[in-house]
Protein backbone atom coordinates (compact mmCIF):
# COMPACT_ATOMS: atom_id res chain seq x y z
CA UNK A 1 0.00 0.00 0.00
CA UNK A 2 1.42 3.32 -0.86
CA UNK A 3 1.08 5.70 1.91
CA UNK A 4 -0.89 9.00 1.19
CA UNK A 5 0.76 12.34 1.81
CA UNK A 6 0.52 13.95 5.24
CA UNK A 7 -1.14 16.99 3.45
CA UNK A 8 -3.76 14.86 1.27
CA UNK A 9 -4.57 13.07 4.72
CA UNK A 10 -4.92 16.20 6.57
CA UNK A 11 -7.25 17.94 4.69
CA UNK A 12 -9.67 14.90 4.12
CA UNK A 13 -13.21 14.01 5.58
CA UNK A 14 -14.66 10.71 5.93
CA UNK A 15 -18.16 9.18 5.51
CA UNK A 16 -19.21 7.07 8.66
CA UNK A 17 -21.87 5.31 8.04
CA UNK A 18 -23.48 3.74 11.32
CA UNK A 19 -25.96 0.74 12.13
CA UNK A 20 -27.88 2.58 14.85
CA UNK A 21 -30.86 1.09 17.58
CA UNK A 22 -32.30 3.19 20.20
CA UNK A 23 -32.87 0.44 22.82
CA UNK A 24 -33.01 -3.45 22.99
CA UNK A 25 -35.59 -4.52 20.45
CA UNK A 26 -36.40 -1.91 18.56
CA UNK A 27 -35.96 -1.56 14.93
CA UNK A 28 -32.12 -0.73 13.91
CA UNK A 29 -31.42 1.92 11.08
CA UNK A 30 -28.00 3.48 8.99
CA UNK A 31 -26.99 7.13 9.98
CA UNK A 32 -24.45 8.84 8.14
CA UNK A 33 -21.77 11.27 9.20
CA UNK A 34 -19.17 13.29 7.75
CA UNK A 35 -16.47 13.74 9.73
CA UNK A 36 -13.17 15.66 9.51
CA UNK A 37 -10.55 13.41 10.05
CA UNK A 38 -6.91 14.12 11.60
CA UNK A 39 -3.37 12.12 10.86
CA UNK A 40 -3.75 9.40 13.51
CA UNK A 41 -7.40 9.43 14.35
CA UNK A 42 -8.78 6.61 15.28
CA UNK A 43 -12.66 5.21 15.27
CA UNK A 44 -13.13 6.32 19.00
CA UNK A 45 -11.90 9.90 18.30
CA UNK A 46 -14.25 10.13 15.19
CA UNK A 47 -17.36 8.60 17.21
CA UNK A 48 -16.53 11.60 19.55
CA UNK A 49 -16.49 14.16 16.89
CA UNK A 50 -19.69 12.70 15.78
CA UNK A 51 -21.06 13.37 19.64
CA UNK A 52 -19.81 16.87 19.36
CA UNK A 53 -21.61 17.35 15.89
CA UNK A 54 -24.54 15.42 15.86
CA UNK A 55 -25.46 16.00 12.43
CA UNK A 56 -26.00 13.48 9.49
CA UNK A 57 -25.13 14.02 6.06
CA UNK A 58 -28.78 15.04 5.41
CA UNK A 59 -28.23 18.01 7.74
CA UNK A 60 -30.57 16.65 10.48
CA UNK A 61 -29.74 16.95 13.91
CA UNK A 62 -29.40 13.56 15.33
CA UNK A 63 -28.20 12.12 19.20
CA UNK A 64 -24.43 11.04 19.48
CA UNK A 65 -23.89 7.69 18.72
CA UNK A 66 -23.79 5.56 22.04
CA UNK A 67 -20.80 3.48 22.40
CA UNK A 68 -18.31 1.49 24.46
CA UNK A 69 -14.83 1.83 25.06
CA UNK A 70 -12.19 1.60 28.15
CA UNK A 71 -8.67 1.40 27.65
CA UNK A 72 -7.94 2.86 24.16
CA UNK A 73 -5.25 0.82 23.63
CA UNK A 74 -6.11 -2.44 22.80
CA UNK A 75 -6.21 -4.20 26.17
CA UNK A 76 -10.00 -4.19 27.51
CA UNK A 77 -11.78 -5.32 24.72
CA UNK A 78 -14.92 -3.39 25.43
CA UNK A 79 -14.87 -1.22 22.32
CA UNK A 80 -15.27 -4.21 19.63
CA UNK A 81 -16.98 -3.73 16.79
CA UNK A 82 -17.83 -4.73 13.03
CA UNK A 83 -15.81 -1.90 10.78
CA UNK A 84 -16.49 -2.53 7.14
CA UNK A 85 -18.29 -5.76 8.08
CA UNK A 86 -14.67 -7.12 10.21
CA UNK A 87 -14.68 -7.90 13.63
CA UNK A 88 -11.92 -5.71 15.38
CA UNK A 89 -11.54 -3.10 18.20
CA UNK A 90 -12.47 0.56 17.63
CA UNK A 91 -9.59 2.42 19.10
CA UNK A 92 -6.74 0.50 17.37
CA UNK A 93 -8.61 0.91 14.32
CA UNK A 94 -6.59 3.82 12.44
CA UNK A 95 -8.48 5.54 9.71
CA UNK A 96 -5.43 6.51 7.65
CA UNK A 97 -5.06 2.78 7.09
CA UNK A 98 -9.05 2.39 6.52
CA UNK A 99 -10.06 5.53 4.64
CA UNK A 100 -6.92 6.90 3.12
CA UNK A 101 -8.48 9.12 0.44
CA UNK A 102 -11.29 11.87 1.47
CA UNK A 103 -14.75 11.22 0.63
CA UNK A 104 -14.09 7.18 1.57
CA UNK A 105 -16.61 5.85 3.29
CA UNK A 106 -16.48 3.80 6.73
CA UNK A 107 -19.32 1.48 7.95
CA UNK A 108 -19.75 0.65 11.77
CA UNK A 109 -22.14 -1.98 13.24
CA UNK A 110 -22.55 -3.51 16.78
CA UNK A 111 -21.02 -7.05 16.93
CA UNK A 112 -24.03 -9.46 15.78
CA UNK A 113 -23.54 -12.19 18.55
CA UNK A 114 -24.31 -10.14 21.59
CA UNK A 115 -27.75 -8.02 22.01
CA UNK A 116 -27.63 -4.83 21.37
CA UNK A 117 -27.95 -2.57 24.45
CA UNK A 118 -28.01 0.89 21.87
CA UNK A 119 -25.91 1.92 18.56
CA UNK A 120 -22.81 0.24 18.58
CA UNK A 121 -23.01 -0.74 22.37
CA UNK A 122 -24.03 -4.59 23.08
CA UNK A 123 -24.39 -6.65 26.07
CA UNK A 124 -21.30 -8.86 26.38
CA UNK A 125 -22.66 -10.48 29.84
CA UNK A 126 -23.19 -14.28 28.15
CA UNK A 127 -19.03 -13.97 27.40
CA UNK A 128 -18.58 -13.40 30.97
CA UNK A 129 -20.97 -16.20 32.00
CA UNK A 130 -19.22 -18.79 30.04
CA UNK A 131 -15.64 -17.70 32.12
CA UNK A 132 -17.66 -18.84 35.17
CA UNK A 133 -19.02 -22.25 33.44
CA UNK A 134 -15.21 -22.80 32.71
CA UNK A 135 -14.28 -22.14 36.14
CA UNK A 136 -11.49 -19.74 34.60
CA UNK A 137 -9.75 -18.61 38.47
CA UNK A 138 -7.07 -19.95 40.49
CA UNK A 139 -8.71 -21.12 43.60
CA UNK A 140 -6.96 -19.71 46.47
CA UNK A 141 -9.40 -18.54 48.63
CA UNK A 142 -9.31 -20.35 51.71
CA UNK A 143 -9.23 -20.62 55.70
CA UNK A 144 -5.46 -21.01 56.08
CA UNK A 145 -2.35 -19.56 54.24
CA UNK A 146 -1.92 -22.23 51.41
CA UNK A 147 1.84 -21.33 51.02
CA UNK A 148 3.56 -20.63 47.89
CA UNK A 149 2.62 -22.23 44.35
CA UNK A 150 4.14 -25.05 42.76
CA UNK A 151 7.19 -24.56 40.79
CA UNK A 152 6.76 -23.40 37.17
CA UNK A 153 8.74 -24.10 33.89
CA UNK A 154 10.21 -20.96 31.86
CA UNK A 155 8.72 -23.06 28.69
CA UNK A 156 5.10 -23.83 30.57
CA UNK A 157 5.01 -19.85 31.31
CA UNK A 158 5.56 -19.15 27.40
CA UNK A 159 2.35 -21.15 26.23
CA UNK A 160 0.51 -20.09 29.41
CA UNK A 161 1.49 -16.09 29.00
CA UNK A 162 0.42 -16.19 25.15
CA UNK A 163 -2.90 -17.57 26.62
CA UNK A 164 -3.19 -15.05 29.31
CA UNK A 165 -3.38 -12.06 26.61
CA UNK A 166 -6.94 -12.94 26.06
CA UNK A 167 -8.98 -9.94 26.51
CA UNK A 168 -12.23 -11.39 26.20
CA UNK A 169 -13.50 -9.28 23.62
CA UNK A 170 -15.06 -11.01 21.95
CA UNK A 171 -13.99 -11.10 18.18
CA UNK A 172 -13.58 -14.89 18.23
CA UNK A 173 -17.41 -15.57 19.28
CA UNK A 174 -18.31 -12.78 15.87
CA UNK A 175 -16.80 -14.60 13.85
CA UNK A 176 -17.67 -17.88 14.57
CA UNK A 177 -20.35 -19.62 12.53
CA UNK A 178 -21.44 -22.11 15.29
CA UNK A 179 -21.80 -19.38 17.85
CA UNK A 180 -25.45 -17.50 17.34
CA UNK A 181 -26.75 -14.53 19.40
CA UNK A 182 -28.96 -16.16 22.23
CA UNK A 183 -30.96 -13.18 23.37
CA UNK A 184 -31.93 -15.28 27.12
CA UNK A 185 -29.88 -16.05 29.27
CA UNK A 186 -31.61 -19.55 29.60
CA UNK A 187 -30.21 -20.20 27.33
CA UNK A 188 -26.26 -19.98 27.82
CA UNK A 189 -25.50 -23.10 29.74
CA UNK A 190 -26.55 -25.21 26.36
CA UNK A 191 -24.99 -23.04 23.53
CA UNK A 192 -21.59 -23.23 22.00
CA UNK A 193 -19.39 -22.02 24.78
CA UNK A 194 -17.01 -20.35 22.30
CA UNK A 195 -13.15 -20.13 21.66
CA UNK A 196 -12.41 -17.73 24.52
CA UNK A 197 -13.43 -20.04 27.48
CA UNK A 198 -12.22 -23.25 25.90
CA UNK A 199 -8.80 -21.76 25.66
CA UNK A 200 -9.15 -20.18 29.10
CA UNK A 201 -9.85 -23.92 30.13
CA UNK A 202 -6.45 -24.62 28.41
CA UNK A 203 -5.16 -21.93 30.80
CA UNK A 204 -5.93 -23.20 34.14
CA UNK A 205 -5.60 -26.42 33.71
CA UNK A 206 -1.87 -25.80 32.87
CA UNK A 207 -1.73 -23.60 36.29
CA UNK A 208 0.02 -25.87 38.83
CA UNK A 209 -2.40 -24.37 41.33
CA UNK A 210 -5.34 -23.98 38.88
CA UNK A 211 -5.46 -27.45 37.74
CA UNK A 212 -7.12 -28.44 40.93
CA UNK A 213 -10.39 -27.94 39.10
CA UNK A 214 -9.33 -29.44 35.50
CA UNK A 215 -11.78 -32.34 35.65
CA UNK A 216 -14.81 -29.49 36.69
CA UNK A 217 -13.90 -27.37 33.94
CA UNK A 218 -13.07 -30.45 31.82
CA UNK A 219 -16.90 -31.49 32.28
CA UNK A 220 -18.13 -28.04 31.39
CA UNK A 221 -16.34 -29.08 28.11
CA UNK A 222 -17.74 -32.37 27.77
CA UNK A 223 -21.31 -31.10 27.91
CA UNK A 224 -24.20 -29.64 25.51
CA UNK A 225 -22.43 -26.06 23.82
CA UNK A 226 -18.71 -27.62 24.94
CA UNK A 227 -15.65 -28.15 23.16
CA UNK A 228 -17.78 -30.65 20.77
CA UNK A 229 -19.56 -27.94 19.04
CA UNK A 230 -16.54 -26.29 17.43
CA UNK A 231 -16.76 -26.96 13.60
CA UNK A 232 -13.49 -26.04 12.76
CA UNK A 233 -14.06 -23.58 10.70
CA UNK A 234 -10.68 -21.55 12.55
CA UNK A 235 -12.14 -18.36 11.98
CA UNK A 236 -11.51 -17.67 15.68
CA UNK A 237 -7.38 -18.09 15.28
CA UNK A 238 -7.96 -15.11 12.56
CA UNK A 239 -9.67 -12.76 13.98
CA UNK A 240 -7.86 -12.60 17.44
CA UNK A 241 -6.08 -9.53 17.37
CA UNK A 242 -3.91 -11.33 20.09
CA UNK A 243 -2.91 -13.80 18.11
CA UNK A 244 -3.65 -16.57 20.44
CA UNK A 245 -3.73 -20.15 19.40
CA UNK A 246 -7.23 -20.72 19.72
CA UNK A 247 -7.49 -23.69 17.39
CA UNK A 248 -4.44 -25.23 19.30
CA UNK A 249 -6.51 -24.30 22.85
CA UNK A 250 -9.47 -26.38 21.00
CA UNK A 251 -7.13 -29.63 20.11
CA UNK A 252 -5.63 -29.45 23.65
CA UNK A 253 -8.87 -29.08 25.20
CA UNK A 254 -10.11 -32.20 22.74
CA UNK A 255 -7.35 -34.47 23.81
CA UNK A 256 -8.33 -33.28 26.93
CA UNK A 257 -11.76 -34.76 27.43
CA UNK A 258 -11.16 -37.71 24.98
CA UNK A 259 -8.46 -38.78 28.22
CA UNK A 260 -10.88 -37.97 30.10
CA UNK A 261 -13.99 -39.67 29.32
CA UNK A 262 -11.62 -42.57 29.41
CA UNK A 263 -10.44 -42.30 32.50
CA UNK A 264 -14.43 -41.55 33.76
CA UNK A 265 -15.24 -44.83 31.99
CA UNK A 266 -12.80 -47.10 33.36
CA UNK A 267 -12.32 -45.56 36.80
CA UNK A 268 -15.14 -42.78 37.37
CA UNK A 269 -18.63 -42.23 38.40
CA UNK B 1 -41.38 -36.21 22.50
CA UNK B 2 -39.44 -33.58 21.87
CA UNK B 3 -37.94 -32.09 25.27
CA UNK B 4 -37.18 -36.97 25.79
CA UNK B 5 -35.18 -36.44 22.70
CA UNK B 6 -33.76 -32.95 23.75
CA UNK B 7 -33.03 -34.89 27.19
CA UNK B 8 -31.34 -38.07 26.08
CA UNK B 9 -28.93 -35.76 23.54
CA UNK B 10 -27.96 -33.62 26.85
CA UNK B 11 -27.30 -36.68 29.01
CA UNK B 12 -24.91 -38.60 26.24
CA UNK B 13 -23.91 -35.89 24.30
CA UNK B 14 -20.43 -36.04 24.54
CA UNK B 15 -20.63 -40.05 23.92
CA UNK B 16 -22.88 -39.08 20.59
CA UNK B 17 -20.84 -36.43 19.37
CA UNK B 18 -17.91 -38.78 19.41
CA UNK B 19 -20.11 -41.56 17.80
CA UNK B 20 -20.52 -39.15 14.91
CA UNK B 21 -17.03 -38.20 14.10
CA UNK B 22 -16.09 -42.03 14.54
CA UNK B 23 -18.43 -43.54 12.50
CA UNK B 24 -17.26 -41.17 9.68
CA UNK B 25 -14.12 -42.46 9.75
CA UNK B 26 -14.77 -45.97 10.63
CA UNK B 27 -17.05 -47.76 9.27
CA UNK B 28 -18.22 -45.32 6.39
CA UNK B 29 -15.01 -43.69 5.68
CA UNK B 30 -12.46 -46.41 5.44
CA UNK B 31 -14.78 -48.49 3.76
CA UNK B 32 -14.73 -45.75 0.85
CA UNK B 33 -11.03 -47.67 -0.16
CA UNK B 34 -12.35 -51.19 -0.82
CA UNK B 35 -15.37 -49.50 -2.51
CA UNK B 36 -13.37 -47.39 -4.91
CA UNK B 37 -10.95 -49.74 -5.47
CA UNK B 38 -13.39 -52.38 -6.46
CA UNK B 39 -15.59 -50.29 -8.96
CA UNK B 40 -12.10 -48.50 -10.55
CA UNK B 41 -11.20 -52.05 -11.06
CA UNK B 42 -12.62 -51.80 -14.29
CA UNK B 43 -10.34 -49.76 -15.57
CA UNK B 44 -7.61 -51.13 -13.80
CA UNK B 45 -8.07 -54.37 -13.50
CA UNK B 46 -7.18 -55.92 -17.22
CA UNK B 47 -3.80 -54.48 -16.00
CA UNK B 48 -3.41 -57.41 -13.69
CA UNK B 49 -3.39 -59.79 -17.01
CA UNK B 50 -4.99 -62.69 -15.69
CA UNK B 51 -7.69 -63.42 -17.63
CA UNK B 52 -9.03 -66.54 -16.46
CA UNK B 53 -11.06 -67.29 -19.46
CA UNK B 54 -10.18 -69.37 -22.28
CA UNK B 55 -8.71 -67.14 -25.01
CA UNK B 56 -10.28 -68.83 -27.72
CA UNK B 57 -13.62 -68.98 -26.05
CA UNK B 58 -13.71 -65.33 -26.26
CA UNK B 59 -11.86 -64.66 -29.83
CA UNK B 60 -14.58 -67.20 -31.30
CA UNK B 61 -17.34 -64.85 -29.62
CA UNK B 62 -15.22 -61.87 -31.43
CA UNK B 63 -14.38 -59.97 -28.03
CA UNK B 64 -11.13 -59.32 -26.65
CA UNK B 65 -10.40 -60.41 -23.20
CA UNK B 66 -11.41 -57.37 -20.81
CA UNK B 67 -10.01 -58.33 -17.65
CA UNK B 68 -11.44 -55.56 -16.12
CA UNK B 69 -15.06 -56.93 -16.29
CA UNK B 70 -13.43 -60.00 -14.67
CA UNK B 71 -11.72 -58.43 -12.17
CA UNK B 72 -14.66 -56.64 -11.28
CA UNK B 73 -17.01 -59.57 -11.33
CA UNK B 74 -14.73 -61.68 -9.55
CA UNK B 75 -14.93 -59.07 -6.56
CA UNK B 76 -18.46 -58.74 -6.38
CA UNK B 77 -18.81 -62.22 -6.27
CA UNK B 78 -16.26 -62.46 -3.51
CA UNK B 79 -18.66 -59.94 -1.94
CA UNK B 80 -21.71 -61.60 -2.51
CA UNK B 81 -19.88 -64.94 -1.04
CA UNK B 82 -19.33 -63.61 1.92
CA UNK B 83 -21.34 -65.31 5.24
CA UNK B 84 -24.55 -63.14 6.52
CA UNK B 85 -23.68 -60.45 4.05
CA UNK B 86 -27.46 -58.62 4.84
CA UNK B 87 -26.16 -58.29 8.73
CA UNK B 88 -22.97 -56.52 7.54
CA UNK B 89 -24.59 -54.51 5.31
CA UNK B 90 -27.15 -53.47 8.33
CA UNK B 91 -24.61 -53.48 10.69
CA UNK B 92 -21.40 -52.02 9.35
CA UNK B 93 -22.99 -49.56 6.67
CA UNK B 94 -26.34 -48.81 6.71
CA UNK B 95 -26.78 -47.98 10.67
CA UNK B 96 -23.65 -46.23 10.81
CA UNK B 97 -24.26 -44.15 7.60
CA UNK B 98 -27.56 -43.17 8.64
CA UNK B 99 -26.49 -42.33 11.90
CA UNK B 100 -24.13 -40.13 10.84
CA UNK B 101 -26.02 -38.85 8.10
CA UNK B 102 -29.11 -37.96 10.96
CA UNK B 103 -26.96 -36.19 13.61
CA UNK B 104 -24.92 -34.79 10.93
CA UNK B 105 -27.92 -32.72 10.18
CA UNK B 106 -28.82 -31.95 13.39
CA UNK B 107 -25.55 -30.85 14.13
CA UNK B 108 -24.95 -28.87 10.98
CA UNK B 109 -28.13 -26.87 11.59
CA UNK B 110 -26.80 -25.71 14.50
CA UNK B 111 -24.44 -23.63 12.36
CA UNK B 112 -24.68 -20.43 10.40
CA UNK B 113 -21.75 -20.12 7.80
CA UNK B 114 -20.41 -17.21 7.01
CA UNK B 115 -18.08 -17.08 4.50
CA UNK B 116 -19.88 -14.03 3.06
CA UNK B 117 -17.52 -11.53 5.55
CA UNK B 118 -15.33 -13.85 6.22
CA UNK B 119 -13.66 -15.65 3.48
CA UNK B 120 -10.82 -17.51 4.62
CA UNK B 121 -9.94 -21.05 3.29
CA UNK B 122 -10.66 -22.74 6.44
CA UNK B 123 -14.71 -21.05 6.30
CA UNK B 124 -15.04 -22.43 2.69
CA UNK B 125 -13.78 -25.89 4.00
CA UNK B 126 -16.39 -26.11 7.39
CA UNK B 127 -19.23 -24.54 4.18
CA UNK B 128 -18.07 -27.03 2.05
CA UNK B 129 -17.95 -29.83 4.86
CA UNK B 130 -21.79 -29.23 5.37
CA UNK B 131 -22.80 -28.57 1.48
CA UNK B 132 -21.28 -32.23 0.81
CA UNK B 133 -22.55 -33.77 3.42
CA UNK B 134 -26.44 -32.74 2.61
CA UNK B 135 -25.17 -34.05 -0.87
CA UNK B 136 -23.96 -37.08 0.66
CA UNK B 137 -26.59 -37.70 2.43
CA UNK B 138 -29.54 -37.92 -0.58
CA UNK B 139 -26.92 -39.29 -2.85
CA UNK B 140 -26.10 -42.47 -0.61
CA UNK B 141 -30.06 -42.59 -0.24
CA UNK B 142 -30.35 -42.90 -4.35
CA UNK B 143 -27.51 -44.77 -4.55
CA UNK B 144 -28.46 -47.96 -1.90
CA UNK B 145 -31.84 -47.63 -3.26
CA UNK B 146 -31.13 -48.03 -7.02
CA UNK B 147 -27.85 -50.40 -6.97
CA UNK B 148 -28.98 -52.59 -3.86
CA UNK B 149 -32.76 -52.54 -3.72
CA UNK B 150 -33.62 -51.86 -7.63
CA UNK B 151 -35.95 -48.71 -7.26
CA UNK B 152 -35.35 -47.61 -11.04
CA UNK B 153 -36.60 -43.94 -10.25
CA UNK B 154 -38.88 -44.44 -13.84
CA UNK B 155 -36.04 -45.51 -15.87
CA UNK B 156 -33.74 -43.05 -14.20
CA UNK B 157 -31.68 -45.89 -12.91
CA UNK B 158 -31.58 -49.28 -14.20
CA UNK B 159 -30.90 -51.96 -11.78
CA UNK B 160 -27.93 -53.93 -10.51
CA UNK B 161 -27.57 -57.18 -11.34
CA UNK B 162 -24.75 -59.17 -9.06
CA UNK B 163 -24.57 -61.91 -11.37
CA UNK B 164 -23.82 -59.18 -14.32
CA UNK B 165 -21.80 -57.05 -12.04
CA UNK B 166 -20.29 -55.04 -14.90
CA UNK B 167 -22.64 -54.64 -17.30
CA UNK B 168 -25.46 -53.90 -15.19
CA UNK B 169 -22.89 -51.28 -14.06
CA UNK B 170 -22.86 -49.91 -17.21
CA UNK B 171 -26.48 -50.20 -18.16
CA UNK B 172 -26.78 -48.07 -14.84
CA UNK B 173 -24.83 -45.25 -16.42
CA UNK B 174 -25.46 -45.55 -19.90
CA UNK B 175 -28.87 -46.53 -20.21
CA UNK B 176 -30.39 -43.87 -18.74
CA UNK B 177 -33.86 -41.72 -20.04
CA UNK B 178 -31.35 -38.79 -18.84
CA UNK B 179 -28.31 -39.87 -20.65
CA UNK B 180 -25.10 -40.86 -19.83
CA UNK B 181 -23.34 -37.77 -19.95
CA UNK B 182 -26.30 -36.76 -17.00
CA UNK B 183 -25.63 -39.66 -14.69
CA UNK B 184 -21.62 -39.58 -15.22
CA UNK B 185 -21.83 -36.15 -14.06
CA UNK B 186 -24.01 -36.85 -11.30
CA UNK B 187 -21.97 -39.68 -10.11
CA UNK B 188 -18.94 -37.58 -10.19
CA UNK B 189 -20.18 -34.42 -8.69
CA UNK B 190 -21.44 -36.49 -5.62
CA UNK B 191 -19.02 -39.28 -5.19
CA UNK B 192 -16.33 -36.36 -5.23
CA UNK B 193 -18.39 -34.39 -2.65
CA UNK B 194 -18.21 -37.13 -0.34
CA UNK B 195 -14.26 -38.28 -1.38
CA UNK B 196 -14.03 -34.22 0.25
CA UNK B 197 -16.22 -35.03 3.01
CA UNK B 198 -14.30 -37.64 4.30
CA UNK B 199 -10.89 -36.21 3.53
CA UNK B 200 -11.47 -32.96 5.74
CA UNK B 201 -13.41 -35.18 8.03
CA UNK B 202 -10.83 -37.19 8.54
CA UNK B 203 -8.90 -34.11 9.19
CA UNK B 204 -11.00 -32.47 11.79
CA UNK B 205 -11.61 -35.52 13.34
CA UNK B 206 -8.01 -35.23 14.40
CA UNK B 207 -8.51 -32.64 15.86
CA UNK B 208 -11.75 -33.01 17.85
CA UNK B 209 -10.48 -36.62 18.94
CA UNK B 210 -6.87 -33.89 20.27
CA UNK B 211 -4.48 -35.67 18.08
CA UNK B 212 -3.52 -33.04 16.22
CA UNK B 213 -2.72 -30.24 18.75
CA UNK B 214 0.08 -27.90 16.91
CA UNK B 215 -0.54 -25.73 13.77
CA UNK B 216 2.49 -27.90 12.49
CA UNK B 217 0.96 -31.54 13.12
CA UNK B 218 -2.45 -30.06 11.93
CA UNK B 219 -0.48 -28.73 8.44
CA UNK B 220 1.33 -32.26 8.34
CA UNK B 221 -1.79 -33.73 9.12
CA UNK B 222 -3.40 -32.12 6.33
CA UNK B 223 -0.96 -33.66 3.62
CA UNK B 224 -2.09 -36.50 4.33
CA UNK B 225 -5.63 -35.99 4.07
CA UNK B 226 -4.91 -34.42 1.01
CA UNK B 227 -2.93 -37.08 -0.30
CA UNK B 228 -5.59 -39.58 1.01
CA UNK B 229 -8.66 -37.65 -1.25
CA UNK B 230 -6.75 -37.08 -3.93
CA UNK B 231 -5.83 -40.77 -4.36
CA UNK B 232 -9.76 -41.42 -3.84
CA UNK B 233 -10.81 -38.49 -6.32
CA UNK B 234 -8.55 -40.49 -8.94
CA UNK B 235 -10.10 -43.66 -8.18
CA UNK B 236 -13.64 -42.08 -9.06
CA UNK B 237 -13.21 -40.84 -11.37
CA UNK B 238 -11.50 -44.04 -13.51
CA UNK B 239 -14.66 -45.73 -12.44
CA UNK B 240 -17.03 -42.90 -13.69
CA UNK B 241 -15.38 -43.06 -16.62
CA UNK B 242 -14.87 -46.68 -17.28
CA UNK B 243 -18.86 -47.37 -16.80
CA UNK B 244 -19.74 -45.10 -18.77
CA UNK B 245 -17.66 -46.26 -21.77
CA UNK B 246 -17.91 -50.11 -20.78
CA UNK B 247 -18.96 -52.34 -23.75
CA UNK B 248 -22.59 -53.31 -22.63
CA UNK B 249 -22.86 -56.39 -24.98
CA UNK B 250 -19.18 -57.88 -24.85
CA UNK B 251 -18.99 -57.25 -20.66
CA UNK B 252 -22.31 -59.56 -20.97
CA UNK B 253 -20.83 -61.90 -22.82
CA UNK B 254 -17.98 -62.13 -20.66
CA UNK B 255 -19.77 -62.57 -17.64
CA UNK B 256 -21.74 -65.38 -19.29
CA UNK B 257 -18.87 -67.34 -19.68
CA UNK B 258 -17.32 -67.29 -15.86
CA UNK B 259 -21.12 -67.89 -15.12
CA UNK B 260 -21.26 -70.93 -16.79
CA UNK B 261 -17.85 -72.32 -17.35
CA UNK B 262 -15.92 -72.16 -21.14
CA UNK B 263 -19.22 -73.32 -23.06
CA UNK B 264 -21.36 -71.65 -21.77
CA UNK B 265 -21.93 -68.65 -23.87
CA UNK B 266 -22.48 -70.36 -26.64
CA UNK B 267 -24.95 -72.81 -25.12
CA UNK B 268 -26.79 -69.59 -24.27
CA UNK B 269 -26.81 -68.40 -27.52
CA UNK B 270 -28.50 -70.73 -28.58
CA UNK B 271 -32.25 -70.34 -28.68
CA UNK B 272 -32.51 -67.71 -30.74
CA UNK B 273 -29.26 -66.20 -30.79
CA UNK B 274 -30.10 -62.91 -29.46
CA UNK B 275 -30.26 -64.03 -26.04
CA UNK B 276 -26.99 -62.93 -25.25
CA UNK B 277 -27.19 -59.81 -26.49
CA UNK B 278 -30.97 -58.49 -25.31
CA UNK B 279 -31.64 -57.73 -22.29
CA UNK B 280 -35.12 -58.65 -20.60
CA UNK B 281 -37.28 -55.77 -19.97
CA UNK B 282 -36.23 -54.88 -16.10
CA UNK B 283 -32.74 -54.76 -17.57
CA UNK B 284 -31.74 -58.12 -15.76
CA UNK B 285 -30.50 -61.01 -18.37
CA UNK B 286 -31.28 -64.82 -17.08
Amino acid sequence: MVAPTAEALQTRSVRFRIKRQDRPGRPWRWESFDVPVEPGANVISCLQWIAANPRTIDGRDSNPVAYDAGCLEEVCGACTMLINGQVRQSCSCLIDQYAPRDGDVMRLEPMSKFPVVRDLMVDRQRLFHALTRTKAWVPIDGTYHLGPGPQDTPQSQQVRYKLSECMSCGCCLEACPQYKLEEHESRWDKAFIGAHAISQARLFNEHGTGNVLASDRLETMIGPGGVSDCGNAQNCVKVCPKDIPLTESIAAIGRAVTIHSIRKFFTGK
Amino acid sequence: MASTIAGFLDRHYFLLRRLHSLTGVLPIGVYLFPHLATNSSIVWGKLLNESKLPAGQLESLGIAAHAGVETFQHEVNFIHSLPGLVLIEIGLLWLPIAYHGLLGIYFAGTGRSNVDRYRYQDNWRYTLQRITGYIGVLFIFIHITSLRFGWTYWGLMPAFDPHAAASSTAQHFQQSTLGTTFIAAFYLVCVLALVYHFANGLWTAAITWGLTVSVHAQRRWGYVCGAVGLMLAGATVASVIGFSRLDIDAARQIEQVMRNGPAGAARHVEPGGSAVLSASPDGRDR
